[in-house]
């Protein structure tokens, strides 16, 4: 091989470390997200900072990951196990970032589809007794409803089935 | 259904709202009907990935949650029928009158729960049983798909994960032969019953 062609090999190389970005999907409540590109690794779902919200809601700020006034701190000017930049793409680790906050998910890795639970930090309310956690759901009419949505009224929510 | 209908009627100009889930993977095609030919007024939904159940820790249908104006829990957990059915074989003509009177009378019923009873009437997860939730959503999302091998494969895992789920069991039966209220579903509740426990979450109306 010529220092020329070489050269191209490397070239050709990384640019298909990029292209080879699998895609995956993403199943979080009622969401189903498709992702074009995610950074491959065998246990972990990296992601471009600005699919992370479109995933799970959570904003890359220079705090860190943000949910509301929630931030799990992450530093961004060098590799971590929750972020890393590679040929100056930014990845951000989903998974790392749900088990710091011991949230629940299953994975088939061979269709790359990461489904993921309910967060705790959104149901601690909840937990001790006291709130209801707010729901949305897509209405029959195609308009969606919330629990929120019924505040100042007493509700009384009924779970049933067909089967 | 037409009872829980007709007792919407009679409370929702009281600030009251039933919202009504039904948790069924088969979405409209399965549930839809049931809310048309009970021509039901109150908040009608279909919930394909039992997020409710999920949500709300609960493991079993029909379940009920008390939420007032504030979006406070009241009570939880509760195996709520608006009457009983079939001369008693199930159902409890007991539970719309307390529902009645938490309308009339809020905070002040007797009726309601403190935070204590709350939060004792939610069911703990394990961590385990916490992942059956993403397991069944998964398998949901494989059904919907057609791939009915890696449904069923990650149907299991969820009961495997949270084997208290009988939401998770007999969505799965439903597909299988013999049903969700079949042989498999009666063995399982007759070893429940057995061991001293109860199928449905009971009500505790005598606190």
């Amino acid at each position: 091989m010529n220092r020329r062609t070489s050269i191209a090999a490397i070239a050709a190389m990384l640019i298909s470390g990029v292209l080879n970005a699998q895609s995956a999907t993403v199943l979080y409540n009622e969401r189903i997200v498709e992702l074009e590109q995610t950074l491959p690794d065998a246990t972990d779902l990296w992601v471009k900072p600005e699919d992370l919200t479109r995933v799970n809601d959570f904003v890359l700020k220079p705090e860190g990951a943000c949910l509301d006034a929630l931030c799990v701190p992450v530093l961004q000017d060098r590799d971590s196990a929750m972020f890393v930049t590679r040929q100056g793409q930014a990845w951000f680790n989903v998974t790392e970032l749900a088990d710091k906050l011991q949230q629940a998910y299953v994975t088939d890795y061979n269709d790359g589809v990461w489904s993921f639970g309910t967060m705790p930090v959104t149901r601690q309310s909840f937990l001790r007794g006291g709130e209801a956690p707010d729901f949305e759901l897509m209405g029959r009419d195609g308009e969606p409803v919330r629990l929120s949505d019924f505040r100042g009224k007493k509700v009384l929510l009924l779970t049933w089935a067909s089967w | 259904m037409p009872v829980w209908q007709s007792i919407y009627e009679e409370l929702k100009s009281e600030n009251f709202e039933i919202i009504s889930v039904a948790q069924d993977t088969g979405g409209e095609e399965a549930a839809g009907h049931f809310y048309d030919d009970a021509n039901v007024t109150y908040t009608a939904l279909i919930d394909v990935n039992h997020q409710i159940s999920s949500l709300y820790n609960l493991v079993n249908v029909p379940s009920g949650v008390w939420v007032d104006e504030e979006g406070r829990i009241m009570r939880i957990n509760e195996g709520t029928y608006a009457k009983t059915h079939f001369d008693g074989a199930w159902g409890t003509d007991d539970y719309v009158p307390i529902v009645r009177d938490w309308v009339a009378k809020g905070a002040d019923s007797e009726y309601v729960w403190d935070r204590n009873k709350v939060r004792e009437s939610i069911i703990q997860r394990t961590p385990e049983a916490e992942r059956a939730q993403p397991a069944f959503r998964l398998g949901g999302y494989y059904f919907t798909g057609g791939n009915d091998e890696k449904a069923e494969q990650y149907w299991t895992m969820a009961q495997e994960l949270d084997p208290t789920s009988w939401n998770y069991l007999r969505q799965d039966l439903q597909y299988e032969d013999g049903g969700s209220a079949g042989p498999e579903w009666s063995k399982r509740r007759a070893e429940i019953e057995s061991a001293g426990g109860s199928y449905y979450a009971p009500l505790e109306i005598d606190n």
